[in-house]
């Protein structure tokens, strides 16, 4: 069962608004005894609601390793994740899972669309996996396809999609759910600068106005952007930088 | 979650089809191995279950309806006698040759029957052949499946039998041979001098019972009364009949392990093509993981996926087998619904063990895949 015990104090909430994912001393090391490699340096980390938190990094310097930890789809080998007031590291996987289709959503550089599925099902996914009636997550995953502008591309396949098109699709099945916490892993990366564009506006609009943050490892510098926070991962060690850079790129 | 899981099988046309094929060749070769065998086992007891004998008296020696001894015909008024019997009459069989047309001789077993009541007959008479068709000296009834070895025989042929002149008189169906002969009704006169059995002795004492009466509390009261006798039922001569032929021919483990190589193959196919899709889709079962899908959810729209293989599969294979069973109306195929039953069950565990490496495989994926661009 989820542990509902106080939020680590020196990560709780402030004026930037309540903690909605918080890593305290958490790490990562792959291997054990004299072949041991520790790729994540024990780090504190925290998203709160409203901000877009981008993380950066050259590549191996440990930066999908603490989206991924982070997701909760990688255990720590150290530390703890909190979700809200939950203390989740430790869970079993299952209720993991059940964790991730509640409370998370996830973009991925790749976009990862069920080829066979039209984009109103890949978007109905996570509501198929709870139990959804089907009326009901009809509505919300056209809802959803509306914000992200796709709603007359409902019926049409991921391969009958632009690949801008495909990432939109992909943030209309990360946020059906309402979820309070949003990863994108390089959500531009395979994407041209107008698409790339559009895709930034919608994942900094997702935040708006809603109890949700936004978490982003990229390599692409138009993703500053729409930082509220930008965190830098280098040979494992975690620090943010000092001030954020929203609008500056 | 079906429909998820038939939507995803859409996608991958080519390997699902191979794997439909799977299905519907191995589902095929079950109900048509699984049949061929029901039909030569049911060729084998074709003699028990063909006439209207409730309980069969014979010897102690006699294996089956084709090992036969003698008894002496004192056994039949002792069965006469019997409690619960209604009527009892001797027959005797022996093995003959009849001459075709063409002059080849055909290997026969000769069947006698005592008139008038002709008892022992085979139950079902065609083309208008009446039981009194069988009376008087030199007649025949030649099976309907036969006739055309003979001629084909019209009624009032003559037919030439070890020997002897008959003249074809009726015909019978229902008593279809398993071995290299064809059987031939004839009255007890003719049957003792073709088979050589002498009017002392009858290969068995037919009983039929007295309406209402047990077979087999009168078959325990006769086996009381003629303890040096085998008696069967016609259940137990049925069982006795296959039972021997089991033991002393290959037909029951060829056709067995051909069913059940259907199945392994079917399996075979069905398991290989789930894991290669499985294998293919390394990176959607992860995105599902990763969005939230447990592994339960994982087992079941593989279990789905391969319950809509058996459905289609096995539905197209019993379909296919029931179109060849029909115009192959000759062969010695049956298919009660308890058969179509079983190969149903079989197919769906052949479906349900191959998507044990499929489900295997999807279990150990780690969702953190999908942040591996």
């Amino acid at each position: 069962m989820p542990e509902n015990n106080p939020m680590p104090e020196n990560l709780d909430s402030d004026a930037g608004g309540s903690a909605l994912l918080v890593g305290r001393g958490i790490s990562r090391t792959y291997g054990a005894g004299e072949l041991a490699v520790r790729v994540l340096q024990p780090a504190d980390i925290s998203v709160r609601s409203g901000e877009v938190v981008v993380i950066v990094g050259p590549s191996g310097s440990g930066k999908t390793t603490l989206l991924s930890i982070l997701g909760l789809v990688l255990s720590p080998s150290e530390g703890e994740v909190w979700l809200g007031p939950t203390r989740v590291s430790g869970l079993e996987r299952d209720a993991l899972a059940r964790i991730r289709l509640r409370s998370m959503g996830f973009v991925f550089q790749q976009f990862n669309l069920m080829q066979g599925l039209t984009a109103l099902e890949n978007v109905e996914l996570p509501l198929v996996l709870s139990g959804t009636e089907r009326k009901h997550r009809r509505e919300r995953a056209l809802s959803a396809l509306a914000q992200v502008g796709l709603a007359e591309r409902a019926e049409h396949k991921p391969r009958q999609l632009s690949g801008g098109q495909q990432q939109r699709v992909t943030i209309a099945r990360a946020v059906v759910t309402n979820p309070s916490v949003v990863l994108c892993d390089e959500p531009t990366a395979s994407l041209d600068g107008a698409s790339g564009k559009l895709v930034l506006d919608l994942l900094r609009k997702s935040v708006t106005g809603a109890e949700r943050a936004v978490l982003v490892v990229t390599h692409d510098e138009r993703v500053l952007r729409i930082a509220d926070r930008v965190i830098e991962v280098a040979e494992g060690h975690v620090r943010e930088r000092s001030s954020a850079l929203k609008g500056a790129a | 979650m079906l429909r998820t899981a038939g939507k995803l099988l859409l996608d991958q046309p080519s390997k699902s089809l191979g794997t439909l094929l799977g299905v519907v060749v191995s589902t095929f070769l079950m109900a048509q191995q699984v049949s061929t065998l029901l039909g030569i086992l049911g060729r084998v007891s074709a003699f028990a279950d063909g006439t209207d004998v409730d309980v069969w008296v014979t010897s102690a020696t006699t294996e089956d309806t084709d090992i036969t001894g003698t008894v002496p015909m004192t056994y039949l008024a002792m069965a006469a006698s019997t409690d619960g019997v209604e009527r009892v009459s001797p027959l005797v069989q022996g093995m003959s040759r009849a001459t075709r047309p063409d002059g080849v001789r055909e290997l026969v077993k000769v069947v006698g029957v005592e008139a008038p009541q002709f008892f022992g007959l085979a139950r079902s008479l065609v083309d208008g052949t009446q039981p009194s068709d069988l009376a008087g000296p030199g007649r025949v009834f030649v099976s309907a499946a036969d006739r055309p070895l003979y001629g084909p025989a019209l009624r009032g042929d003559r037919l030439e039998v070890g020997g002897r002149t008959l003249v074809v008189s009726g015909f019978f169906d229902g008593i279809d041979p398993h071995g290299n002969y064809s059987y031939l009704f004839t009255n007890l006169a003719d049957a003792r001098a073709l088979a050589d059995v002498p009017t002392e002795r009858a290969t068995f004492i037919t009983v039929r019972v007295e309406p209402g009466r047990d077979p087999n509390s009168v078959a325990s009261s006769l086996r009381a009364r003629i303890p040096d006798a085998r008696i069967m039922t016609s259940a137990e001569l049925r069982h006795a009949e296959v039972t021997h032929f089991m033991q002393r021919t290959p037909v029951g483990i060829v056709f067995g392990m051909g069913a059940v190589v259907a199945a392994l193959v079917g399996s075979l196919i069905v398991g290989v093509t789930m894991f290669s899709s499985v294998v293919d889709r390394t990176r959607d079962f992860g995105t599902l993981l990763a969005i939230g899908a447990t592994r339960r959810d994982l087992f079941a729209l593989l279990l789905a996926q391969a319950m809509v293989f058996f459905v289609f599969g096995s539905s197209i294979g019993l379909g296919a087998f029931g179109l060849v069973k029909h115009y192959a109306s000759s062969a010695p195929m049956l298919a009660p619904p308890w058969m179509l039953a079983l190969v149903a069950v079989g197919s769906l565990v052949s479906c349900l063990l191959a998507s044990v490496a499929a489900i295997r495989r999807v279990l150990s994926i780690d969702p953190a895949i999908v942040f591996k661009g």
